[in-house]
Formats: structure tokens, sequence, C-alpha cells
């Protein structure tokens, strides 16, 4: 097997089990998860066989498409770049594919699950692996598409389709922007081959440029969840804990930063929209990681801290340190992933219970969830020797580096700000008594209702179909950091080559501090947060008091923090309710007195012409013999005033 | 001076409408289908007078044609009125209107 | 040449005295005249066969056949009545519509060269033998009919043959007692009283 029809073939199974499962789902049952994880799994193979030939010359691999006129050739292509996140997509998503056969174990609708699992996979590996603009638009579109289909997977529950809508409309709003972006380079290169793209890069005016990354941007800042654009993703969580753990923390909401990494020479020669990208990641990276102190659901915690993560790898991408922001996707794949399947493994054994405030006590109970949690939560506060740690460190010193001293000092404080929240998590969840019990209002919990989603009760999944994933993305977790090792001449490093050497901005020759300086300046803020968290939560004299103390905090909470800074209320006050108003008079205005009209008028003219010409139907051969007459006058007329035959 | 061919066909113009003008303004059917026969013998008199004018006999055996077709339209035509007309109350055209619309 | 116009004024005026009388009887009257003034006309033009022919057919059996059929509709009925006349206003647009095909067929008249009838009609063209030379006697027609026009010949005989099955068909006592407007069940019982009526 070549290696292009390795990579045409890496690309289409994912296709091909979603168009399998769609048609055969239903008769398969359960085998549909098996199904859906072997194609993803065997993709991921195939990944890992080209790894060689990716690294070893330059271009890596390339399989063309179609060709349709010249300028416009769609093709795959598998560089450094791409190759990581496939093997992020294919990887760890047939790690969650496992996963969620043990989860969705007794939904009913498990074999559309694994569809639009399946689904996703081919949409996002289209997205990473086009050679050309149009064909990471496309991809683009269909991971949107995905998403709705996934987070709104429960359709019974009205939240669950709210928040696939709004996901969906904002991820819509965001295309605009790449559209707009993608028309922009046509015309201006007249290709769409990311080839021919960066090669006349340098020929475009400035503000041409600027004008494409932004449009750019406003895609990825609505595919990633930047601020102000990022209110899909807490909603997001309605979706099942898989869904939460593939798309929204481990691969679709980091395809801005792919977006961003691909488009560097765009972006490098561009200081305007690097200065913006890298403004609105770190206003992003602080603000969720402000929000996420205030979150009471396990999910909407992890959520938020997605958003504050996919914040630094922007703000590092912004900044030009295009191998940390990258560096801090790959070690974020991994322990997000682990976290979000943690919590799923709790969720699922609480039955579907997800307040923290209602659990407690854990730690005796569910062991090996503890140490899942556990270890994602301290690679994810980046302490030192676990993944997180390398790959935060590189992109906080690399905005000090690349000349942003603020950033550099945003960066820091959230990586305090991140302990903190994850620790009070971690507390609130595994020590204490167990609040399970407990009545919500003491708790500060509001009642609601939500329908129960269906399930076949009876038979329980294996245990270890939801463990093994957990145990092997442990492994990652921990190490994954360790390729930043060697300085420049590091594994990830020479990895990259020179895929971002169009890019990459040097870094500034004196920067404010040395690097260890930066790393104890982190490592305090980190102990500081988890100390505060500590004695807020953790320690016996909040342990035992834990219900009053949460119930006091639940009540007392900031209403700024409560409503997210109002920005949801913002948008819809803004877009939602004008345009729902809108409609709403269109709908009672045109749509009866002229659309519908102009049919009912045009049935009415059919009926008075009948009825018109009805009236020489008379039944008296008197009368068409008149008829006859008058035509045999015009026979006569034409020949005798047009000469006729002459 | 002789005769012109035009006067023949005018002559025969001059009746043929004069029957079809009966047709239109008579109800009673047997009147309607001898003012059918005067526009029959109006085109026989224009085909003798074009049959004399260009002596051609073919004209000739044309109204011979037109005669007998006359002659069997007639027949046919009197028949219908019979069968339609036999128990009716009034022998008019306008009775029998069950084909309108 | 004066013939011409007498006889042409004959024919006109018993055109529309045949049009215009209301008792069918009168009308025939005036048909036969039209006829007998057309076969005239049709000995002016040389046509003698034809002539005889019309006197013959039309006046002889066409015209009686319309007196049979006066007679039969009118036993048991009266003098014809009619109903009332539902195209009250058809006169003009009738008179209108004829005018004006007259008026264009004069139109064309005037502006068509059309020869004048030669003085003396030349023999027939078909190279026959004595009394068939002459143009538009016995021989002559009898000539053409049976050798040139053949087939017209014979599908007249085919033509005659339809009519006279066609009328035995419409108008035969096989379709008995078929009335406007009768109630079936009145026929129905008529129908079982005339059977009745046989068998007694």
């Amino acid at each position: 097997m070549t290696n292009e029809t390795a990579l045409y073939a890496l690309w289409l199974l994912p296709l091909a089990g979603a168009i399998a499962l769609w048609a055969f789902g239903p008769a398969l049952k359960r085998g549909a998860g098996w199904l859906g994880s072997a194609v993803v799994l065997v993709s991921f193979v195939l990944a890992a066989a080209l790894f060689g030939a990716v690294t070893g010359g330059p271009g890596g691999v390339h399989a063309p498409l179609v060709t349709w006129t010249a300028g416009f050739a769609f093709g795959l292509q598998l560089d450094p770049l791409s190759l990581l996140w496939t093997l992020i997509i294919t990887g760890v998503g047939g790690l969650i594919h496992v996963y969620a056969i043990g989860y969705m174990w007794s939904d009913r609708a498990i074999a559309r699950f694994f569809a639009y699992l399946n689904f996703f996979v081919f949409a996002m590996l289209t997205l990473v692996l086009s050679d050309n603009v149009v064909g990471l638009l496309v991809g683009w579109g269909l991971v949107g598409l995905a998403s709705y289909f996934l987070i709104g997977f429960w359709f019974y529950k009205p939240s669950a389709v709210a928040a696939a809508r709004k996901a969906f409309v904002i991820n819509v709003f965001g295309d605009l922007g790449i559209m707009y972006a993608v028309f922009a380079l046509y015309a201006a290169t007249g290709s769409i081959a990311f080839a021919d793209v960066f090669a006349k890069a340098g020929t475009l005016s400035s503000g041409l440029v600027v004008a494409i990354c932004v449009g750019l941007f406003i895609g990825a800042a609505a595919k990633s969840a930047q601020v102000p654009l990022h209110t899909w993703l807490p909603d997001a969580m309605e979706g099942p804990t898989p869904v939460s753990a593939l798309i929204h923390a481990a691969t679709m909401v980091t395809a801005g930063v792919y977006l961003v990494a691909r488009f560097a020479p765009l972006f490098s020669s561009s200081p305007a929209a690097q200065e913006m990208v890298a403004v609105v990641g770190g206003l992003t990276m602080v603000t969720g990681a402000v929000l996420g102190v205030a979150q009471w659901d396990i999910k909407r915690i992890l959520a938020y801290s997605t958003m504050s993560q996919i914040g630094y790898m922007i703000m590092g991408v912004g900044v030009g340190a295009y191998q940390a922001g990258v560096l801090h996707f790959f070690t974020h794949a991994f322990f997000k992933a682990q976290l979000f399947l943690g919590a799923g493994i709790i969720i699922h054994a609480l039955h579907d219970e997800q307040d923290v405030r209602k659990m407690g006590g854990l730690y005796f109970r569910m062991k090996f969830a503890f140490w899942a949690m556990l270890l994602g939560t301290l690679a994810i506060c980046g302490f030192p020797f676990f993944s997180g740690f390398y790959s935060k460190d590189a992109i906080v010193y690399g905005a000090l580096e690349h000349g942003h001293p603020v950033l550099f000092l945003a960066g820091v404080l959230t990586a305090g700000l991140t302990a903190y929240y994850m620790f009070r998590m971690l507390f609130v969840t595994f020590f204490g008594p167990y609040r399970g019990e407990v009545p919500d209002e003491m708790l500060g919990i509001a009642p609601q209702a939500q329908p129960a989603h269906e399930e076949e009760h009876g038979s329980h999944a294996p245990a270890w179909l939801m463990q093994a994933p957990v145990a092997i993305l442990m492994v990652p977790t921990v190490v994954a950091g360790y390729v930043l090792w060697g300085g420049a001449a590091s594994p990830w490093y020479r990895y990259f080559g020179s895929t971002f050497a169009a890019g990459e901005n040097g870094p500034l020759a004196a920067p404010l501090v040395p690097e260890w300086a930066s790393t104890l300046l982190v490592l305090a803020l980190v102990t500081a947060g988890i100390v505060v968290a500590y004695l807020r939560y953790g320690a016996p004299a909040a342990r035992a008091d834990a219900v009053a103390r949460l119930g006091r905090e639940a009540a007392g909470m900031p209403v700024a923090l409560r409503r997210a800074f109002w920005v949801d209320d913002l948008l819809a006050a803004l877009f939602v309710r004008p345009l729902q108003a809108f409609g709403e008079l269109i709908a009672r205005t045109l749509d009866p007195h002229v659309i519908d009209a102009g049919v009912r008028d045009f049935a009415w003219l059919a009926g008075a012409l009948g009825a018109i010409f009805r009236r020489l139907q008379t039944g008296l051969v008197r009368g068409y013999a008149l008829t006859i007459v008058i035509g045999a006058a015009g026979f006569i007329a034409y020949f005798a005033l047009l000469g006729g035959a002459k | 001076m002789s005769v012109d061919l035009a006067n023949y066909v005018a002559l025969s113009g001059v009746m043929f409408f004069v029957g079809v003008a009966g047709v239109i303004v008579r109800r009673n059917p047997l009147i309607m289908l001898m003012a059918i026969e005067l526009m029959f013998n109006a085109a026989n008199l224009a085909l003798v007078a074009f049959a004399r004018a260009w002596v051609a006999n073919a004209g000739h055996v044309f109204v011979f044609l037109v005669i007998t077709v006359a002659a069997a339209e007639a027949a046919i035509g009197l028949a219908i009125v019979v069968a339609v007309f036999r128990r009716a109350k009034n022998v008019d055209v306008d009775e029998v209107a069950s084909m309108h619309g | 040449m004066i013939a011409f116009y007498a006889l042409a004024v004959v024919l006109i005026a018993s055109a529309i005295f045949t049009v215009t009388q209301k008792s069918p009887v009168y009308s025939v009257v005036g048909l036969l005249v039209n006829f007998i003034t057309l076969a005239a006309l049709y000995f002016t033009l040389d046509a003698e066969f034809l002539g005889v022919i019309q006197i013959v057919v039309y006046s002889g059996a066409i015209l009686m056949l319309f007196v049979f059929v006066i007679a039969l509709l009118s036993s048991g009925i009266g003098p014809f009545s009619e109903g009332p006349n539902r195209l009250p206003r058809i006169a003009l647009p009738a008179l209108l519509a004829t005018l004006a095909s007259f008026g264009f067929l004069a139109f064309g008249l005037l502006h068509a060269p059309l020869a004048p009838i030669p003085a003396h009609a030349s023999a027939s063209t078909l190279g026959a033998v004595g009394n068939a030379n002459v143009f538009g006697s016995v021989g002559d027609f009898g000539v053409a009919l049976f050798t040139v026009q053949l087939l017209p010949f014979e599908v007249t005989a085919f033509v005659l043959m339809v009519a006279v099955i066609g009328v035995v068909l419409i108008a035969g006592d096989a379709a008995p007692q078929q009335t406007l407007g009768t109630h079936p069940a009145k026929r129905r019982a008529r129908e079982r009283e005339s059977i009745v009526k046989v068998l007694k």
C-alpha cells in the first residue's frame, strides 16, 4: 500500500463507518460501538504508519483528489502539523470511542451516536488534511454540523436542543468570517492550494492581509470559543460526556488553533493581526479561569477550563510562539480527555448526577476515578514533571520572549486561578461527607425538572470499557511534555522542522526575566492556588462543615459571575431577540397578506377566467355555428388580403 | 360583353352567406338543414364556373361528388332530426342544449 | 349575359325566401325554385349533364326527403312550435360576420386576375370520340368518371352505402320510444305496456 493510498484510506474510513452505521445501525445495536471504534483505531494505525514518511522528507505525503479547474485543485496533505492533529483525532478519538461503548451501553440510540461520532472524525480529518482553503472550509462546516448532531443527541431534552442550536448559530457566524477570508484569498491569489497561497502571501497588500486574518480569526474565535463567541461552550455540555471529551475538549475546539497555525505565514506578516489574536486569546484565558471559579456542575467547570486553556493556545500562536501553542494543544488533548472521561465515570456511577455539591467523599468509593482526576488536574495546573508544566511554561515564557509582558503576567495569574478552581473541584468532589442525600435547598441548588434520558435497565457495561481508555491516557498525561526536552534540538522542534520557519518570529534579544525565573513565578502562583483551595475546601475544618459552607458560597456568589459577565444576555439582546421579533413580524404581515394572498389570488384568477370562458359553452348549436363563421371570416380575410398560398 | 368568372364567384358567395346567416338565425332544424343545402349548392356553382373557365371536367366530377355527399348528409341529418324530435314538445334546436358548460 | 343577371336575381331572391319563411313547407318551395334556377345556370355554363343531375337528384330526391320528414314530424303536433329564443340578439353578429366575410371575398375578387370565360369551350381534353368530345356532355362526363376519376366514383358509392346504414340505425324502429326527458321508470313502464300489447 502506497503512502497516498494509506492517506486516502485513513481519511475515508470514518466516513464509511458513519454511512454503515447510519444504514445498519439499528440492526447492530451495541455492535455499532465496536465497529465505530475499530474504524477510528484503524485510521490511527495508518496515520502512525505514515509517521516516517512525513518526517522523512520535506513536504510530507500528498494525495491529490479532484482538480476542477486551474487553481482549484482539491487534495490531502500530511505534513507535521496535520499529522499531529490526525494522530490526536484518531488516537484520542479512538480511545474515547471505546470508552463511549461503555458509557452509552444502555442508551437506545447507541448506533446513531457512533454514526455521528464517526462522521465527526471524518469531518475533522477533512479539516486538517486538506491541502487547500476550500477543503478546510468544508471540513470546518461539517465539524460544526457534527457538533450540532452530538450536542443535541438527547433531543427530547429541550435544553439540549437549545444548546445545539446556539452552538450551531454561533459557529455559522464564525463561518461567515472564514468564508470571506477564503474568497478574498482566492480572488487575490487565484488559487486555493495552501502552497500557492503562501507563496504569494508576500505580494498581498498589508491591508488585505489584515482583513483576511481578521476573517479567519472570527471563524477561529467562534469554533474555539474565544470571547465573545464563547457562550456556546458551557451549554454544549448538554451532550453526552464522550462528546464533551472528544469534541469540546480535545479536537473541534482546537480547530481555531490549527487554523492560525496553518496560516502562520499570513499571520506573521501582519503584526496587527497577531496582536488581535494574542489579546483575544489572553482575554479568553483569563475570563475562562475567572468564571471557572464560580461553577458547580463538574462538566461546566471543565468547559470553562477548556475555554481558558484554549485561550492559552491561541495566545501562544498569536504571539508567534507556534511550537509552544501547538505543544499545549498536544498535552491538553490528553489531560483534558482524561479529565472528562474521569468525570464521566463519576457521573455514570452516580446515575447522572453532575452537581459537585451533591458529591463528596468519593475518594473512598471510586479510587480509580480519583487517581485519574488527580493526574489530570496536576497536569492542567502545570505542576512540575507533568505534561502541562512544559507546555504552559513554554507559552507563558514565549509571550514574554516575543514582547508581551502584560500577556505574560496574565498567563501567570491564570495559572494560579486554574490551580485554584481545579483543586476546588477535586476537593469538593472527592473529600468531605457524601452529600448525595442532602436536600437541595441546603446546598443552594435551585429546583429544576429534567426528563430522564431513556435507558434500558438491565445489563451493565463491563467496567474495563470505561476504565481502560482512562488508564491508557494516564501515561501521556504525565509524559507527553517531555518531547520538549533538549531546547532547540528537542524532538518537538526537530519534528516540526521548518514548518513554522516562514512564520515564526524570532524571540527578542533580551527578555525581561530569564526562563528559570518565569518558571518559579508560575510555580509560586500555582502553589498558592492549591493552598487556598485546600484551606477553603480540603482542610479538615472545611470538610466537616461542607454542607453549610457550600450553601453559603452558592448563595453568596456574585451576580457578575453567576450571569457569566452577562455576555449571553448581551448577545441575546443584540442579536437573538431582534431577529426573533423580525421573524414574528414577517409571519404576521408578509406571510398571510403577501405570500399566501398571492397564491390565493392566483387560484381565484384561474377560477375567474374559467367563469368567463364558461359562458361560451352554451350548448346551443347556433352559437357554435357563429363561432365557426367568425373563424371562416378570418380565413377568408387572410387569403384575400395577404394572397394566401401565393 | 361576356360574363366574368368573378361574377359567378361573387354570386356563389352571396348565396353561400345567405345560407350561413340562415343557419345561425333560424331555430327550426329543418330550415337549418335547408340552409346548409344552399351552401352546398353555392359551392357547386363556383366549381362549375371554374370548370367552364379552365375547360376541365374534373370540376364536374367534383360537383358530382359534392352532390352525392350532400345527399348522404341530408339523409343522415334528417334521420337525426327525426330521432331527436320524434316526441319532443318543441321542434327547436335550442332545446337540445345538454352540452352546455 | 342578360340571362345571367336574371337568373342571379331569382337565385338570390329564392335563397332569401327559403331562409326567412316561418313554415318549412314554404321554405321547401323556395328551395325548389332555387335548385331549378341553379340548373338553368349550369346549362348556361355548358354543364348539361350536371344540370340534369341537379334537377333529378336535388329537387327530385332530396327535397322530397325534406317534405317527408316535415310530414313525419308534424303528425300529431300541429304547426311547428318553438320554445323561447335562447340567443335573441344573435342576428346582428351573424349579419356582421357574413357581411365581413363577403367583403373580404369581394376584395379578393377585385384584386385577383380572373380571366373572362372563353366564348367557345374547346373540345374536351380527353381525346374521346363522338359525343364525348363535347365539353360537359354526358359522354364526356362518363368517360372522365369511369377512367380518370374512377376512385371518387367508388368512394361515392361507399359514402352512399354508409349513409343508408346510418339512416336505418338512427331513425329506425330499433329505438323504441326514446324521447327527450322521459323518466327511466316511466320509460320502463311504457316498454312493459308495449310488450303486453304485442302479446295480447
